[in-house]
């Protein structure tokens, strides 16, 4: 049974000038899903709107079966869905120790602190930077601190939106494979990348969304060779952005 | 009858200065969107430059040049817009908040010369024996007032022609552009700024003459004349008549004026003497709520051809 | 020279540094310039007077020209000040928030505050009053300075309202939650943040320390329905001073500007006063608008 379910979904930040136009898209329990898709396709925007950042429309989004479509972004946390945006997402005038603390608010508070030990262990780089400002870590350190904050409250589900942007292929590697090891440990990704390659080896199954809409779905082993992605991402169609 | 056809046209010369207030506000607001909480500190730099340089010889202050009143409305212009750009130089490139701010701060420290600058500006006294226009006419009343009122209502119509014309021009559509669209504005940079701060220039001279144009309407000035209150008039006035729109600035004058003037004289009828200072302040109360109201539920105002948000 | 200005510098500071604190809260969190900030001094001010003359009389606790019945009534006009703050953001000032024009919030706020002034000399007119009548002795203290009791105790109120403030600032999830919000509101509301609750407590400790303030120019000067229009300008000052956002920067600036204030009235004239803080403005802005603690625009 799928734990995120995401049907028709209509979204924009003007009414009447959606960006999403019935997209849709399932994920299951301990499964890491890419969303794929050119520039201006509405990936960004989808993410955004099953976080609760884009006011939607029409459509549902289920979360462990709960209808949690207009639950305000606030509260989706609560509910277990965690989001990472892709710029800004940390707070760069508090420590590194306070962005995880901030985040812990919504625990109950006997467990904010050794929650914070918990991410430590698991992210012993942001360890060593605890009392540094979380604007002066380097980029590959403030996604894996943005991707800290999210989990400290055992999210049933992690969303991603392009975690690899502006890192170096060495960097993007290092946050993938920490994504592969998060899911082991069973929870549920869903990824919108532009680094298609990269996403697509850690993937379980991507789609590809074109003008806010899912064109494709499958696999992600085999989506590479699909002439659909071939298209979009070699560059032999233009799509309108 | 004499009296009320000489007290209309003293009414509607008064209303048609803050006409020309609310005109200059117009454009620096309904046009360009910059906020100036120190109206009163412009307008009162505009009065006092034009009285200075056009009373006779005062003993205890600088004086005695004499200028013919038009040159004294022309440098009173001049003055005010320098500082208004001043200001816009200061702020525009900040948030817009600190424009808000330092206008502010202008009217405090404009209020605070005016008071203490004795040899300057007469201190609390004030500036009296400001030439008058048609002064030799002062024996009949009424034509004395239709000749004021035929010389405020040709400044306000001239300016009103002239703004009109300016919102119209490529420079006027650059500043609704600006106000519109965030990146324009951005893309612009440093022109962008140039130019806002020639708005608010230009807004300031139409505030400076104005004042200029009351002072020797009045033919008398005080530090008094210029508190905050008088800025919240003007902002009221131009917010019932709709920002965005000359002829709303002028008809919101003359409404919010009459409805002011009005109240004051109601009040002034019902309540007892020594609790008129207190029902004064229920007028201003009355003002503010309203000015929230029109924010709240009509933010186009009432005769203003509307704006798009 | 006479070093009194100093003392008395650090008294007026202490004062619009209490005020800027919650206008640099405002501006970082609600993202306007509140100009109906002075105002809440003001009704502050008199709503403990209101509270004082119910519980009826002062009982001075000597030296002091004030005893717990000022403390009492204090404590409930900052609870009453910020329900004042709370009730008028309900009514205007989150209507015109969600509409997403800043610009027309400080229109409102500048409306509110002349409607808020105007309704206090309605009900008290313009005439000022005072919490105690009584004359306070003040005592030498070395260099030349003279200190009264009352300051005395004012300043250590102060400072302990600061030292509360900033550590509720670091140290609560609250304080926390509220620094997160105004570098990022929508990465404050993907973590959890309640919006609501946020704002609802920059209203709340912005409102309490301005009636906090109020009484104290109360106790030390007057009360009068434009003492909060006279401190607006050297708390707008002061907050942009220390730089937009900052606890500490408000309270500093605050100092710096209630000891230049003083230093006018000593060594230029009392009547220039009210210049100073718009000539630290304009310095400001011109060499360094991020203020001194501030951090460069985003």
């Amino acid at each position: 049974m799928s734990i995120l379910q995401v049907s028709a979904l209509v979204a924009g930040y003007e009414p009447g000038l959606s960006i999403v136009k019935g997209a849709s898209m399932h994920a299951a329990e301990a499964e890491i899903v890419v969303i794929l898709g050119p520039n201006g396709a509405g990936k960004s925007s989808f993410i955004k709107a099953i976080a609760g950042l884009v006011p939607i429309s029409g459509g549902q989004v289920l979360l462990d079966g709960r209808d949690i479509t207009m639950v305000p972004a606030h509260l989706k946390i609560r509910q277990g869905l965690a989001f990472v945006p892709q710029t800004e997402n940390i707070f760069p005038l508090m420590t590194v120790e306070e962005n995880l603390h901030v985040a812990g608010g919504i625990l109950p508070r006997p467990e904010v602190a050794p929650r914070i030990a918990e991410m430590f262990d698991t992210f012993p780089d942001l360890a060593r930077q605890r009392a540094l400002m979380a604007g002066s870590l380097s980029g590959g350190q403030r996604q894996m601190l943005a991707v800290a904050r999210a989990l400290i409250v055992r999210p049933r589900v992690l969303m991603l939106d392009e975690p690899s942007a502006g890192l170096s292929p060495k960097l993007v590697e290092q946050v993938f494979a920490q994504l592969s090891a998060i899911r082991q440990a069973g929870l549920t990704i869903v990824l919108v990348e532009q680094n298609a390659r990269a996403a697509l080896a850690i993937g379980d199954r991507a789609y590809v969304l074109v003008e806010g809409r899912e064109a494709h779905e499958g696999p992600a082993k085999t989506l590479w060779d699909n002439p659909l992605i071939a298209e979009l991402y070699l560059g032999h169609r233009k799509e309108a952005s | 009858m004499i009296d009320l056809l000489g007290y209309g046209a003293f009414f509607t010369s008064t209303a048609l200065i803050f006409g020309l207030i609310a005109l200059g506000l117009n454009l620096q607001w309904g046009l360009t969107g910059l906020f100036n909480v120190g109206i009163a500190g412009f307008v009162a730099i505009g009065a006092y430059s034009s009285a200075i340089l056009t009373t006779p010889d005062a003993a205890d202050r600088v004086g005695g040049f004499g200028w013919p009143i038009l040159a004294g409305w022309l440098a009173a212009a001049c003055i005010t817009a320098l500082a208004a750009a001043f200001t816009g130089y200061a702020t525009l490139r900040l948030k817009s908040d600190y424009l808000a701010i330092t206008t502010f701060g202008v009217a405090v420290v404009v209020q605070l010369v005016a008071l203490n600058a004795q040899g300057l500006t007469g201190g609390p006294f004030g500036v009296a024996f400001i030439p008058r226009p048609f002064a030799s006419l002062q024996e009949h009343a009424v034509a004395f007032n239709f000749a004021n009122l035929a010389v405020i209502a040709s400044v306000v119509l001239a300016t009103y022609l002239a703004l009109e014309r300016l919102s119209r021009s490529p420079w006027g559509r650059v500043l609704r552009a600006l106000r519109e669209d965030e990146r324009a504005a951005t893309a612009l940079g440093k022109s962008a700024q140039s130019y806002r701060i020639q708005a608010f220039a230009v807004g300031g001279a139409v505030m400076g003459l104005a004042g200029a144009v009351q002072a020797h309407f009045i033919g008398f000035i005080a530090p008094d004349n210029y508190l905050p209150t008088l800025t919240f008039q003007v902002w009221a006035m131009l917010m019932v008549g709709g920002s965005g729109s000359n002829r709303g600035a002028i008809l919101g004058a003359i409404v919010v004026w009459a409805i002011w003037v009005g109240s004051g004289s109601f009040t002034a009828a019902i309540v007892p003497s020594d609790l008129q200072a207190r029902a004064a302040s229920l007028q201003i109360v009355a003002i503010g709520v309203m000015l929230c109201l029109i924010l709240l539920w009509r933010p186009q105002g009432f005769f203003g051809a509307g704006r798009k948000k | 020279m006479n070093l009194q200005f100093l003392l008395d510098g650090l008294i007026a500071g202490s004062m619009i540094g209490l005020g800027a604190i919650g206008v640099t809260l405002t501006y970082s969190i609600l993202r306007f310039s509140n100009f109906a900030h002075g105002d809440f001094m003001a009704w502050g001010a008199y709503a403990a007077l209101a509270v004082v003359g119910a519980i009826g009389g002062s009982l001075p606790m000597a030296p002091l020209s004030f005893g717990w019945p000022l403390l009492l009534a204090m404590v409930v006009a900052m609870g009453l000040t910020a329900l004042l703050a709370l009730t008028l953001d309900w009514l205007l000032f989150a209507r015109l928030r969600a509409r997403g024009q800043s610009i027309i919030v400080v229109m409102a706020s500048f409306g509110a505050s002349m409607a808020l002034r105007s309704l206090l000399e309605f009900m008290f007119t313009s005439r000022p009053t005072y919490f105690s009548r009584a004359i306070q002795i003040a005592q030498p203290v070395g260099f030349g300075i003279r200190v009264t009791a009352d300051q005395v105790a004012l300043l250590l109120l102060t400072l302990a309202l600061v030292v509360g403030m900033h550590l509720f600032m670091q140290r609560s999830q609250r304080g926390r939650e509220m620094r997160a919000y105004s570098q990022n509101p929508a990465l404050a509301r993907v973590v959890g943040i309640d919006v609501d609750k946020v704002v609802r407590a920059t209203w709340i400790i912005g409102a309490a320390l301005a009636c906090a303030s109020g009484v104290m120019v109360g106790v030390l000067v007057q009360i009068r329905p434009l003492m909060g229009l006279d401190l607006l300008l050297p708390i707008f000052a002061a907050a942009i001073l220390g730089g937009i956002g900052s606890v500490p920067g408000a309270v500093l600036g605050g100092l710096i500007i209630g000891l230049s204030e003083a230093a006018a009235v000593q060594f230029v004239g009392a009547e220039w006063r009210a210049a100073v803080a718009f000539v630290i403005l304009m310095a400001v802005l011109l060499v360094r608008p991020m203020g001194l603690f501030g951090v460069a625009e985003r």
